[in-house]
């Protein structure tokens, strides 16, 4: 079929038309080939402006349609609505931006038309080379898969599990609960942990649309959004299960930092060092007692243990620090209690509040460096460098120290990572997707994660992240409704591709797979989002963009530049 | 949705980064949206920052094409210039009175050219610039504001003030955008569930007079210096002194208002870090000092910010009892070490780093919403722990600052709690 190629010049009242001699880029347009019809107007995004070009579309036969006027940003989405109207392929329009890019910017307004001209006879180049592009549906599962059966994936599944979507949680121990089980009371309510918790872990056994597996591992993870398929595999059993689920929610936890890693603290060593969660289980089994069965008379509780070799602050350790004083101060009231901080991070509308009752009830916050932990003749002591112009040493006797270790990633993260195709920073956590807009969601669709997998954060900051992810898929996969992927994506010609996977290095979204058997790279087409990473790396030319094919690009920059 | 006996629309009532966030994610799902927003434009404070940390993107680049989204979401209804007057009912059915004031211009009709501000004779200063900038009665409050269309500003234009015949404005307007008989409409919205996201504003520093603010001529605010720095704010993007020299040396004050507020406002300390960055892409050879009582960084990547801010060679002093007090022609920040050490510091300008705080007029919307304050004036949640974006009126959901002191990455995250806790009950 002959190309009809439309061109019209929007004035945008006088924005455009005060700055561009528009007959001049009408005559610039004219003569090309294909076009046959060049026409101004006074304002196209206005009610009369589209009623126009819908009329100019059906009336001269359009195959492909040129607008030059405002920023693609303002009104291309305007302007491909009235080619679908007219039943013309939105794909088949092109707008060259003549004033942002021209009658705003450029002075002059014989150099302003000059660009004018080049920019819209540069889509005109392009656009003989477009190809209709038409939005597909796929079939998808609703259902989704939890791993971890921490308060993140707990909260996550419960808000994600109806009668219209099954929540797989699988869980690695032997039950559900997490870390935050083992915590007595939580800061700063000092309200015990049990109440709520079991409610959540018994709400979670009693759902019907929930389906638990505890001392299970996720043994593979094939598929994409709204489509995977998960094998998990019971440690007792030999057989596999497997299940499909639309999404997938990385909810693993946390690790604490081994506090032998560093000697000076004395853990291992010395016989009445504890770290947090050995301190947070003696207190929650029983009575808060030394080795020798006698309570504590002083307590050291020293934060930050690792934070140096890990390279970051973990958020909780100054406000649990400060739980635990009132845990020993509950427990055993003439006890002391000094604690060794370095900056005291307690962010948020309630906590220093809590720190400074804590204070009031006689418990000494000594800023101090240098710490270490010795013992001579049995007295333990903390030995530390206080902040003056002449480093100063000083020491307290304790009959117990208790570390505040790093908050680390989960040791499997880099299995896990794996398995799912995502990536984890440096420091071991899992990689949101934005560091500000996309908090958990990851760089593959419909794989996301909430809690200390994302990174080191509070219970009530966890929940919200869990909460985050139902709310993520929530609105977007939808019980009986088809997914629709990005229309405007990458393709790979199976001629051209010579299985170097040089795309599959350089795609953010794990878009590309290779198929082994014809030992070529395959996009996804519902994975890929069109970013042009794997067109631009390719060295064989196989790899293109759908939109932005070469021979679309070349043409029009050549004429731009002509 | 009659026979289901419960609306599933829903409210979102502030247009900053947290309601636009809900908004989109409930239009996603199929809900439709009404999002209420008190001035003309959508953005809130994150479209004020030329740059966020740690990776130091352009807040208005990242921010921008969800803000082109949600003026194309046909799902999502949005009221600017409007406030919520009164609720009532319950959770699934709640009548909604929303007042929207007159823009006394099209939406519709008006392109953004701008033409119209040039002719007004009105001059005054521009809040949206911290008043360093000045702005027309009719008037967009920056370049790029989005929806990119502007308002008549009643109390100050002559025509709506002073009753005179002025409409130089309208004459200019090529578009016949501009249109004086619009009038303020009641408007009547039936939702299910309501989002509160209407964010924070910064504890006032003329209240701590100790840190010369509003008597010293440079001494800045956060958000000034913001302004100051953004490429579309009053400067251009120059960092310069009321004398209109560069600043040679600069002291960043943090935690200003702490004591006075009793908490910490957990984004302080990484802004004022940015500031180094700021400073030194504009200035290389700068003096920088930061004073600070305690670093506050925490996460998994904010230290690392810290360390990177650190190499550029800022003083960073650990005091407190600052005095900010002019010397000559330049100012003395005088500050004691943890020691009790006296010391004082010569600089050219202090850039102040202020609590955040809920907005004055939370408790109002507190009155409105029928939902509990905190002794600290944020919203309070259900509960503390569990159930953070809830509040104690079912079906009224909390998110961002307006809950309390937060970074735009929890801000957001609790946008898509309320969206998630929205989405699973109703």
């Amino acid at each position: 079929m002959e190309e009809k190629i439309g061109v019209y010049v929007c004035e945008c009242g006088p924005n455009i038309a005060d700055n561009v001699h528009i007959d001049r880029v009408l005559d610039a347009v004219s003569g090309l080939e294909g076009v046959v019809v060049a026409k101004r107007h006074k304002l196209l995004c206005s009610e009369d402006g589209k009623k126009f070009l819908k009329q100019n579309i059906e009336e001269h036969g359009l195959t492909h349609l040129v607008i030059a006027a405002c920023s693609p940003k303002l009104h291309e989405l305007t302007f491909m609505n009235v080619c679908e109207e007219a039943g013309l392929n939105p794909y088949l329009f092109q707008l060259a931006n003549i004033r942002e890019q021209c009658a705003w910017i450029v002075e002059d307004k014989e150099e302003a038309t000059e660009k004018a001209i080049r920019y819209t006879r540069a889509a005109v180049s392009r656009i003989r080379y477009h190809t209709p592009l038409e939005k597909k549906e796929i079939e998808s599962n609703p259902d989704v898969l939890v791993i971890g059966g921490g308060i993140a994936g707990i909260e996550a599944s419960l808000l994600l599990a109806s009668k219209d979507r099954k929540v797989y949680l699988v869980e690695k121990t032997s039950s559900i609960g997490g870390m935050a089980k083992e915590f007595k009371q939580l800061f700063p309510k000092m309200e015990p942990t049990s109440n709520i918790l079991e409610q959540k872990v018994q709400d979670v056994l009693k759902n019907e649309n929930i389906e638990a597996f505890t001392d299970t591992k996720v043994e593979e993870v094939l598929g994409f959004f709204g489509n995977f398929v998960v094998k998990v595999k019971k440690k007792t059993e030999t057989e596999e299960n497997e299940f499909k689920v639309g999404a997938v929610v990385v909810t693993t936890g946390l690790n604490l930092f081994d506090p032998t890693k560093l000697s000076r603290y004395g853990y291992g060593t010395l016989s009445d060092v504890y770290t947090a969660l050995e301190f947070e289980r003696m207190n929650t089994k029983g009575k808060i007692l030394l080795k020798n069965g006698n309570p504590p008379k002083s307590v050291g509780i020293i934060h930050c243990v690792g934070r140096e070799e890990k390279g970051y602050c973990s958020r909780v350790c100054c406000l649990y620090s400060i739980k635990f004083a009132r845990y020993l101060k509950a427990e055993i009231p003439v006890v002391n209690i000094s604690q060794f901080y370095s900056d005291l991070c307690v962010p948020g509308k309630s906590y220093q509040r809590f720190y400074e009752e804590t204070k009031e009830e006689g418990v000494d916050f000594i800023r101090a460096q240098d710490i270490e932990v010795t013992e001579s003749n049995g007295q333990m002591s903390v030995n530390y460098k206080i902040e003056s112009r002449k480093p100063k040493t000083e020491h307290r006797n304790v009959d117990m120290v208790i570390l505040a270790p790093a908050i680390e990633s989960s040791g499997d993260s880099s299995e896990i990572a794996e398995t799912l195709n995502i990536h984890q920073g440096d420091e071991g956590f899992f990689t949101e997707e934005h560091e500000k807009l996309g908090p958990v969601s990851t760089s593959l669709e419909g794989v996301f994660i909430a809690g200390c997998a994302q990174g080191p954060k509070s219970i009530p900051d966890s929940i919200v992240q869990a909460e985050a992810v139902a709310g993520r898929i929530l609105s977007s996969l939808i019980p009986g409704r088809k997914l629709e992927p990005e229309v405007k994506i990458s393709e790979i010609s199976d001629a051209f591709c010579i299985g170097c996977k040089t795309c599959i290095s350089v795609c953010p979204y794990s878009a590309i797979v290779f198929d082994e058997i014809k030992r070529i790279s395959v996009v996804n087409e519902v994975l890929c989002r069109g970013c042009g990473n794997c067109s631009a790396a390719c060295p064989s030319g196989a790899a293109s963009h759908k939109h932005f094919t070469f021979r679309q690009v070349y043409q029009e920059v050549m004429e731009a530049l002509r | 949705m009659e026979e289901k006996g419960y609306n599933a629309d829903v409210l979102v009532i502030g247009a900053g980064i947290a309601g636009i966030e809900a908004s989109l994610l409930l239009s996603r799902s199929g809900r439709k949206v009404y999002l209420v927003e008190k001035t003309s434009y959508i953005g809130g404070n994150v479209i004020k920052y030329e740059e966020v940390f740690s990776n130091m993107e352009c807040a208005t680049c990242m921010v921008a094409p969800k803000q082109q989204e949600l003026l194309q979401d046909k799902n999502i209804e949005l009221l600017t210039l409007s406030e919520v007057e009164t609720i009532q009912g319950s959770f699934g059915n709640f009548v909604v009175k929303v007042k929207k004031r007159a823009r006394y211009v099209d939406l519709q009709n008006c392109i953004g050219c701008s033409a119209c501000f040039e002719p007004c004779p009105v001059s005054l200063k521009n809040e949206f610039e911290q008043g360093l900038g000045e702005r027309k009665a009719i008037y967009v409050p920056c370049p790029g504001a989005l929806p990119n269309v502007p308002a008549i500003d009643t109390e100050n234009c002559l025509r709506f003030k002073k009753g005179e015949d002025c409409q130089l404005c309208k004459e200019a307007c090529m578009f016949e955008a501009i249109d004086f008989t619009q009038k303020d409409e009641e408007i009547e919205l039936k939702v299910g569930a309501i989002i509160v996201t209407t964010g924070f504003t910064t504890f006032d520093p003329t209240k701590t007079p100790q840190f010369g603010y509003g008597k010293l001529s440079d001494v800045y605010t956060a958000f000034e210096f913001e302004r100051m720095y953004a490429s579309n704010g009053p400067t251009g993007g120059n960092i310069v002194l009321k004398n209109g020299e560069s600043p040679k040396s600069v002291a960043i004050i943090h935690c200003v208002g702490r004591k006075e507020k009793g908490y910490c406002s957990t984004v302080c300390c990484m802004y004022s870090l940015k500031f180094i960055h700021y400073l030194k892409h504009k200035l290389p050879d700068v003096k920088i000092s930061e004073f600070y009582s305690d670093l506050c960084i925490p996460g998994k990547s904010y230290q690392k910010f810290y360390e990177k801010m650190k190499e550029t060679g800022v003083n960073l002093i650990r005091s407190d009892g600052i005095e900010v007090s002019e010397e000559g022609k330049g100012m003395v920040v005088k500050h004691k070490s943890g020691t009790g050490e006296e010391n004082g510091l010569a600089v050219d300008m202090v850039i102040l780093a202020p609590a955040i705080e809920p907005r004055p007029d939370a408790p109002e919307l507190s009155k409105v919403l029928d939902i509990p304050q905190d002794t600290d004036g944020f919203f309070t949640e259900e509960h503390s722990e569990f159930a953070s974006v809830c509040t104690p009126k079912q079906g009224v959901f909390i998110a961002g600052c307006v809950q309390g002191p937060k970074d735009i990455q929890d801000s957001v995250a609790q946008s898509e709690a309320a969206v998630g806790k929205v989405l699973s009950t109703l």
